[in-house]
């Protein structure tokens, strides 16, 4: 009696349970497809943005560029398209700036010719290096690099510093602390090629590195970092009152590599990317924009002050 | 027993340490800056302790296990940075014999002067044998170094590490580091424990060697090799 009760209720609702179950499985597979779209998903975003600010610092972020290939160049022309609108004054590249072979018909191949409107227009390079980059890049007048492995610049009220995350020896730290001490610059900006955090499957976070000069950005008051490596592209969610950007996909890409962690602010991995960023005032403003023109994350960060680093 | 060893090693090791510390500048002036740009200053050369500087530790800390005591410790640092001493004046002489580098807009200077500065290095060792650079009597304590690091970090870390790592590359000594391969990022944790060295070489691993690499000649100076320790499967 109970036997067939209990088979009589399996027969009515098994259809109606294997459907739903089926239905779920169906939505959850849309769902997470929404998550991550697919490069036409987001056709529907803005295009590059003028800047805001009269005399706003402008330039322009590239990581991961050399490989001469068609992305390379396809990602240039889209550099030159943004400039247009976003007129940046200066380009800072997060290393990997040639990969593989580098005889002197690469550094035409995989720099000079994509980025030939930057050059012509007197728009200047300032090169990091790259576990892919042979350190004597650092002669290469374009690269901007002024024969030095680590050197730092500034533009106005934000200082620059382009490190070495290859080959963090004693003596880079002990400079890298000497010239944030000594700056008083309003804004301090330093980039390299190893993100300190990245939710990157390839790679990740670069742990080393940040236990030896996170220290020193936050005592001396580094505004917001930049960093290549990962062939992607990542908003961090601020750490330690720091801005981190990864932003290593101006060519090479490594799609579907974010593991989205509680890091992540914004990913970007269905496609190549660059930055555009501007700061004005108290405020940078960045736009990220993929291969096709397309705006794909932007946002402002205001500058934080920590009272230990008012000069 | 053992607290004399573990006295011992940490003594030995302070006196590695002291003994690496550099006290010269540079010779290598850095280049004038343009208008916007201040130049970071290069490294300098790691120096032997003075004449007349204390003398190493007494050996009261030899381990009874074959491990080399605290005299012996200091006698191979010493020995260790005689050779980079001895090979710097190789590579000073190699680059007379080459143009100056300077910063240009022709990679083809920069390619050319990498190779002729290669060539001279290579001719000037041509009986180059490994171990020259690496005292036998040092390896010891750099493969200690490397695998004591190691042991230190999480097993997704060094997979991490190792999976950057240039694989079935041959390497020999006195040969260019092919300019196809990665510079493998050196682990920088792992830096802060080693030897200091002057700008000219740096080091690198390249599978499970450690290697001194000459920078301007991206030369292969000296190999040290089963360093780093393999990952179980």
């Amino acid at each position: 009696m109970v036997a067939a009760m209990i088979r009589n209720v399996f027969k009515r609702f098994l259809p109606v349970t294997v459907w739903l179950a089926v239905a779920t499985v169906v939505v959850a597979a849309m769902a997470d497809q929404a998550q991550r779209p697919p490069a036409t998903a987001i056709s529907a975003a803005p295009v590059a943005r003028p800047p805001v600010g009269e005399n706003s610092v402008r330039f322009l972020v590239l990581g991961d560029t050399g490989t001469g290939d068609r992305a390379q160049y396809d990602v240039a022309a889209q550099v030159w398209k943004t400039h247009l609108v976003f007129p940046y004054e200066f380009a800072i590249m997060l290393g990997d700036n040639i990969y593989k072979s580098d005889r002197p018909q690469d550094f035409a191949r995989k720099f000079a010719r994509p980025y030939q409107p930057l050059l012509d227009a007197n728009i200047p390079f300032y090169a990091s290096l790259g576990n892919h980059d042979d350190p004597n890049q650092r002669y290469y007048k374009p690269f901007g690099m002024n024969g030095q492995r680590y050197y730092t610049y500034q533009k106005t009220d934000v200082r620059f510093y382009a490190l070495d995350s290859n080959y963090m020896d004693k003596d880079q730290q002990a400079w890298l602390e000497r010239e944030l001490k000594d700056s008083n610059a309003k804004w301090k900006i330093a980039y390299f090629h190893h993100p300190l955090y990245s939710s990157g499957a390839a790679h990740g976070s670069e742990i080393d590195l940040r236990t030896i000069i996170e220290p020193l950005f936050v005592k001396y008051g580094v505004n917001a970092v930049f960093a290549g490596h990962e062939h992607f592209y990542e908003r961090i969610k601020p750490q330690k009152g720091i801005a981190y950007f990864t932003s290593g996909g101006a060519a090479k890409l490594r799609e579907g590599d974010i593991q989205r962690t509680p890091l992540t602010a914004k990913g970007f991995d269905t496609e190549q990317s660059f930055m555009v960023v501007e700061i004005d005032g108290e405020v940078m403003r960045f736009q990220t924009i993929s291969r096709h023109g397309l705006v794909v994350d932007s946002g402002e960060v205001a500058r934080q002050v920590r009272p230990e680093t008012q000069p | 027993m053992t607290i004399l060893k573990g006295a011992g090693l940490i003594v030995a090791f302070a006196v590695l340490v002291a003994g690496c510390a550099r006290a010269e500048q540079s010779s290598e002036p850095a280049p004038a800056s343009a208008s916007t740009v201040t130049p970071a200053g290069e490294t300098p050369i790691p120096s032997v302790p003075p004449v007349g500087s204390p003398p190493p530790a007494p050996a009261t800390a030899a381990a009874p296990d074959g491990q080399p005591g605290t005299n012996a410790q200091a006698a191979a640092t010493v020995e260790f940075q005689d050779r980079i001493k001895a090979y710097l004046k190789v590579h000073n002489e190699a680059e007379t014999k080459v143009p100056n580098l300077k910063r240009t807009d022709d990679p083809k200077e920069i390619y050319e002067r990498q190779a002729s500065l290669a060539k001279a290095i290579q001719t000037l060792r041509a009986n180059a044998k490994i171990g020259e650079v690496f005292a036998p009597e040092y390896q010891p304590y750099f493969i200690k170094i490397v695998q004591d690091d190691f042991a230190t970090r999480s097993a997704r870390d060094r997979k991490a590490i190792i999976s950057e790592l240039p694989k079935n590359m041959k390497v020999d000594i006195n040969t260019v580091y092919p300019t196809t391969l990665a510079l493998a990022t050196f682990p920088a944790a792992l830096l802060q424990k080693l030897p200091d060295l002057p700008p000219e070489l740096e080091y690198r691993l390249v599978g499970r060697s450690l290697i001194l690499r000459d920078v301007k000649a991206n030369l292969i100076v000296d190999i040290l090799r089963d360093v780093v320790p393999t990952i179980p499967s």
